[in-house]
């Protein structure tokens, strides 16, 4: 029993972690239609930010080479990853945004993702190179000195708030003008700078509030499993998110969430009934990845707006409130549904 | 109100704008009529920010506008409409309207933590705004439509009520009556109208010319990039040179 | 001056398999307008392909090469009337075909994973003697990479020049919304290109193979960064760009591994794509941006 819990407890703290992550592609595509494929560059910057940060002096002629190890506590680490992971956001789409049409964007933000993972793992001196650094001191448990279950208890706690927080911050911006002018941003950027909006601006803004996101989510993969590596920021970590964003459903918070704690518990359960074959060690994993891509194709072909749709605001005369609006067929060609991508 | 001063325009080999000259005097109504080619949107995508220009100068109220983003140009008080309706599809009638609505200083993530009170009630009065607009333009229960949903007209309409949001000074409109079937004409005609009586600077780029005579005090003719002749509609008829231009077409 | 001489001579073979891939790849834009993210993915097909062909058949690499462009491109037609077909007549948004390409690329990668393993896989060809051309040094094999290189670049130059298709496939790529009108079947040209497309990139992927000796499931999805250097440079939808932009890319890549550690020879490429991009995304050789 003890074992189901502590089981169910690491999922959990990694479909927290996943699902900060997926809030902050959220805002920047469901949001803004900002299309990032480096997504995971930005959660190791965060990662390795937070390691570096938070790590002890590096010992000389130990087994790892890394820079700074200032011994900083979880908070400090944890604010600093989300403000370089900013920082660079910042830097990259102030040039980047600007110019670039989506799939452009797209290529640019692989190649940025490539460029910083050759860079991770050749400059040994920076974090260890490909080795990457371990050891990472959990956060509080220099002080709190948990048993080993308890502490996992104490980590989901600590990633529940901080998920909490987030939801809070990515609903209360979906509900408020700066959100819909997001939204508006995606559907037609010549129609919102015509109201005049600084639409470059705008998307700097959605850009750098989904890194830092995606940042603080790194910084706390990097805590908890105390270890972080170039292994870890493959191009194929950065489709997961996607998938998890598109399947549960994009422009929605809770889709999001849902799609977060669907697609890791789909790909590791998904296949626990088929057998291993030990002639062949990777069939399984490989399977995985084949069922989350039929996945992904299958919910664009049928469901594209995801399982849990975008839901504009609604409004009566004098009040407010309310999400989905009406769907009463009006005196028109079509019905009352989300009009398609 | 607005000043155009000899602006220039090249695409590529084809001088869309040749020193074109014209101004509105604020709270007229002007209409910027030709034949097509003449380079009518272009001038109104010069005039708006959405392209620079090569030579001459714009300017409004006395201040040059011409080299100004778009966003700049908006937020000193000058709207213009689109040829072909640009609604935010995915989103509602009412978002749309609200899209509209000034609300850059609360559109930051500081301000949306930090002010949320303030920017409710701001939210609340445009809201308010937003369906007086939608109850002239008679689009009231259409206000929780997504507007991709809307039937052309509809979605015309739309696009005024829209413009109108952003309280004005001055309106360009780009062919409000393009593909609109007459009774839909007719109404937007009127509501042009009461924009005219609201006191809003207007300037109409129109094919429909019976509509030009009802709503425009002047009446500004371009062909080939340049201003060809102005004057009321009365004086246009009777200028060869505009007869000229039309290719014969009954003026 | 002799390395560099001899840098060159590495980056002309390599620019060889850019061109065959970046040509491809530039010709299936130009028609269809989206960017095929699995396009990598089917060089790497082409490689296990022949790596089939020679242990169920045993037929050589070269033998099975015919065999082995035909089988990809047909999977490139299947690819597209499968998963990517009802997307474009819906008109869909060219994200989410893009996407959706990325869904393809992961199955096919897993694909070959489940079947083969993450282990490297290698061509059975005999040693190859180097051989002395004035500066430069080739083998034998490398000399039949540039050779089929030029072929290919031949073949596809006499398509777009003397062909119905290739014109309609021009006129698609310079005039898209006109040559809709005009009526060109768009279902016969949308399949021969597919069909081209992916076809050229089995022959990249096998010559690819030839040229570096091993390979594993995900090796065309990382040479896929590297296609799009060449073809950004060159002016995406344009062929002979493409070429251009491969020579480009696979001497400059070429000569800065010479003089700096090799590792970053592929963020060389990078670097220099995401440059292009910001400055002239257009491509060098553009005279008409496409914006």
């Amino acid at each position: 029993m003890a074992a189901l819990s502590y089981y169910v407890s690491v999922l959990a703290i990694f479909a927290c972690i996943y699902s900060i992550i997926t809030l902050g592609l959220n805002v920047q595509w469901g949001f803004a239609g900002i299309l990032n494929f480096g997504v995971y560059a930005f959660v190791a910057i965060g990662a390795y930010t937070y390691a570096l940060l938070t790590l002890g002096k590096p010992i000389p002629g130990a087994s790892q080479t890394y820079i700074l190890g200032l011994h900083l506590p979880f908070l400090v680490g944890l604010l600093a990853a989300g403000a370089v992971g900013g920082a660079v956001a910042w830097a990259l789409g102030a040039v980047a945004l600007r110019r670039l049409r989506s799939d452009y964007l797209a290529i640019t933000t692989i190649a940025f993702s490539q460029i910083l993972w050759l860079i991770a793992g050749n400059e040994t001196w920076l974090a260890n190179g490909w080795d990457g650094v371990s050891g990472i001191p959990q956060p509080f448990n220099g002080l709190l000195k948990l048993s080993f279950n308890d502490y996992n208890f104490f980590f989901l706690a600590l990633s529940l708030v901080l998920l909490a927080l987030v939801v809070w911050l990515a609903q209360v911006m979906l509900r408020t003008p700066f959100g819909r002018i997001l939204r508006g941003v995606r559907e037609d950027e010549v129609v919102v700078e015509s109201f005049g909006r600084n639409v470059s601006s705008l998307k700097l803004r959605a850009f750098v509030i989904g890194a830092v996101l995606a940042s603080v989510g790194g910084a706390m993969l990097a805590a908890y499993v105390g270890a972080f590596n170039p292994s870890a920021f493959l191009a194929g970590e950065t489709f997961f998110v996607w998938a998890a964003l598109l399947i549960g459903g994009s422009g929605n918070n809770w889709g999001a969430i849902l799609g977060a704690v669907l697609v890791p518990v789909v790909f590791t359960e998904g296949t626990r009934f088929l057998p291993n074959i030990p002639s062949n060690p990777q069939l399984i994993e490989a399977f995985r990845y084949v069922i989350i891509g039929l996945l992904l194709i299958l919910t664009l072909k049928f469901r594209s707006q995801g399982i849990l749709p975008e839901r504009p605001d609604r409004f009566e005369r004098g009040a407010k409130r309310g999400a989905r609006p009406s769907s009463t067929p009006i005196p028109s060609d079509d019905a009352g549904e989300p009009p398609h991508a | 109100m607005l000043e155009v001063r000899d602006v220039h325009k090249r695409f590529g080999g084809n001088q869309a704008v040749n020193g074109c000259s014209f101004t509105v005097e604020p709270q007229t109504t002007v209409g910027l009529i030709g034949p097509n080619g003449a380079g009518k949107t272009t001038t109104v995508n010069l005039i708006s920010g959405r392209i620079p220009v090569d030579r001459g100068e714009i300017l409004l109220n006395g201040n040059p506008i011409h080299n100004l983003p778009m966003w700049r140009v908006a937020r000193r008080g000058l709207t213009r409409t689109f040829q072909i309706s640009r609604e935010l599809r995915a989103l509602t009638v009412m978002e749309n309207m609200l899209i509209a609505a000034q609300l850059q200083r609360h559109e930051g993530l500081l301000q949306t933590v930090f002010e949320l009170p303030r920017i409710r009630a701001a939210e609340k009065e445009s809201v308010r705004k937003a369906f007086e607009l939608l109850e002239l333009f008679q689009l009231t229960r259409l206000a929780n439509q997504y507007a991709g949903n809307l039937s052309g007209g509809q979605k015309r309409l739309l696009e005024l009520a829209r413009s109108l949001m952003t309280e004005p000074e001055m309106l360009v409109l780009d062919e409000p009556l393009a593909g609109v079937n007459p009774t839909t004409a007719r109404n937007i005609a009127e509501y042009i109208e009461t924009m005219r009586a609201r006191g809003i600077t207007l300037l109409i780029i129109e094919h429909n010319l019976n509509m030009v005579e009802r709503l425009c005090e002047r009446v500004v003719v371009m062909a080939e990039g340049s201003v060809l002749a102005e004057g009321n509609m009365k004086e246009i008829r009777e200028n060869p040179k505009v007869v000229d231009a039309y290719l014969g077409t009954v003026v | 001056m002799s390395i560099l001489l001899l840098s060159v001579g590495f980056g002309l073979i390599t620019a060889s398999v850019i061109a065959i891939a970046g040509v491809g790849l530039s010709l299936q834009f130009g028609v269809t307008n989206f960017v095929n993210f699995a396009y990598g993915d089917f060089m790497t097909l082409g490689m296990y392909l022949t790596l089939v062909l020679g242990t169920a058949f045993g037929l050589s690499v070269y033998a099975a090469l015919p065999l082995v462009v035909v089988l990809t491109g047909l999977a490139g037609v299947l690819m597209n009337r499968l998963a990517l077909d009802s997307f474009v007549r819906r008109g869909a948004n060219p994200i989410i075909l893009l996407i959706t390409t990325i869904g393809v690329s992961l199955i096919i990668q897993s694909g070959l994973l489940a079947i083969w393993g993450a282990q490297f896989q290698k061509f059975s060809l005999g040693p190859s003697q180097p051989l002395h051309l004035g500066p430069f040094i080739f083998t034998p094999r490398q000399l039949t990479v540039l050779g089929l290189a030029v072929v290919a670049m031949l073949a596809i130059h006499v398509l777009l020049r003397y062909t119905r298709l290739g014109k309609a496939m021009r006129a698609m790529s310079d005039r898209r919304t006109l040559a809709r009108v005009v009526g060109i079947n768009t279902t016969w040209l949308t399949d021969w290109t597919w069909f081209i497309s992916t076809a050229m990139a089995g022959l990249a992927g096998v010559v690819l193979a030839i040229n570096t000796a091993s390979f594993t499931p995900s090796t065309g999805f990382g040479f896929l960064l590297v296609i799009f250097a060449a073809v950004i440079v060159g002016g995406i939808g344009k062929p002979y760009g493409a070429m251009l932009g491969a020579l480009i890319i696979g001497v400059i890549t070429s000569v800065a591994a010479s003089y700096m550690d090799s590792a970053y020879k592929d963020a060389i490429a990078f670097g220099f794509l995401i440059l292009v991009l910001l400055v002239r995304p257009q491509g060098i050789f553009a005279s008409r941006g496409r914006g």
